[in-house]
């Protein structure tokens, strides 16, 4: 059996926010803090009390910032990006593409032929924002 | 070949996709600038902004990563660039970490205390708790917001605010407990009893 450290409660404490995000295992001594939480019941008891109060502070902060961008809002950002997309400050956009074929045909002193061919293709996108 | 079908797809088909897609997270963009700058005006133009330079930067995009946690770097880094009120103030080191790690010994809170403080949350009206949100410096505001509220695990969070994930551990850390010592300040002045917390029986 392999040798787990111990650890103090302000050790387990401090590594709680771990354990609250769901990856205590990215903590720097997870084992030592499973560990101890196994024996000490005040530890158990903070763990499950900050737990408890993340999940309440969350349904708060979620339930209060629930504003809803203005109407006129959608409407003007929908009209700048038409204009974006139209003309005014537009972007040119100029692809290049190139596409080359490299045959070789070899035939060695036996007269064996072998046949090769390559497929080279880019494709080169470049933007221009017009002002 | 699926990349290559991208690079060739139009500007006009692109510029549908944008629209189609990235307009829907439009409200919770939003909310979320109203947390950053707050005060409305600012949160029309931060977002206003945001959706015209992710136009504009969307063939960088990569399509079948997370469009929404790429909405919401580009809103937190023009907020960051152009709308902090105070430009010069200076960012919290590095070193952060070890700060609070080391910070004053964390002790076990009584069980008056612990259900005095879930009281005292669940009886705040929500213009409360955006007050106190308001009043957290801004780099803790942002962590805990986009954890709490949008749900964002704390190393997209670090992609998004583009800091180091051990950074936004101690962010989140630090954020959100300052975020509940000040709910439970509120509850108390408001005549939620939360004294059993601090140990002070300043009742009246």
């Amino acid at each position: 059996m392999s040798y787990i450290e111990e650890i103090p409660c302000v050790e387990v404490l401090s590594s709680v926010v771990f354990i609250i995000e769901g990856v205590v295992e990215e903590s720097q001594n997870p084992q030592a803090i499973a560990s101890h939480l196994n024996s000490c019941l005040a530890c158990q008891a903070e763990v499950d009390h900050e737990q408890a109060m993340h999940i309440l502070l969350q349904d708060v902060l979620r339930r209060s910032c629930d504003e809803k961008a203005p109407e006129d809002l959608h409407r003007s950002i929908h009209e700048e990006l038409l204009r974006q997309a139209t003309g005014g400050a537009g972007v040119t956009e100029v692809v290049t593409q190139i596409s080359m074929t490299e045959i070789s045909i070899e035939i060695d002193e036996f007269g064996n032929v072998e046949h090769r061919e390559i497929q080279i293709e880019q494709t080169h996108v470049e933007r221009y924002e017009d002002s | 070949m699926a990349s290559k079908d991208l690079v060739l797809e139009s500007a006009t088909d692109r510029n549908a996709r944008f629209e189609r897609d990235a307009i829907a997270y439009m409200d919770k963009l939003y909310a979320a600038a109203l947390r950053y700058t707050k005060n409305p005006e600012d949160a029309r133009d931060l977002v206003q902004d945001t959706y015209l330079k992710a136009f504009n930067s969307f063939h960088q995009f990569e399509e079948g990563t997370n469009l929404r946690a790429w909405m919401y770097r580009v809103l937190t880094t023009t907020f960051i660039n152009s709308y902090r009120k105070d430009q010069r103030r200076p960012q919290l080191a590095s070193g952060e970490l070890e700060d609070w790690q080391l910070a004053k010994a964390q002790s076990h809170t009584s069980d008056l205390g612990k259900s005095a403080e879930a009281q005292a949350l669940e009886n705040l009206p929500d213009s409360d708790i955006k007050r106190a949100l308001q009043e957290i410096p801004e780099e803790f505001r942002i962590a805990v917001y986009l954890a709490d509220v949008e749900g964002f695990s704390y190393k997209e969070i670090a992609n998004i605010v583009d800091v180091p994930a051990g950074t936004v551990m101690s962010r989140l850390h630090r954020g959100r407990k300052l975020l509940r010592e000040k709910l439970t300040d509120y509850a108390k002045e408001l005549g939620y009893s939360t004294e059993s917390k601090k140990g002070k029986g300043e009742k009246k």
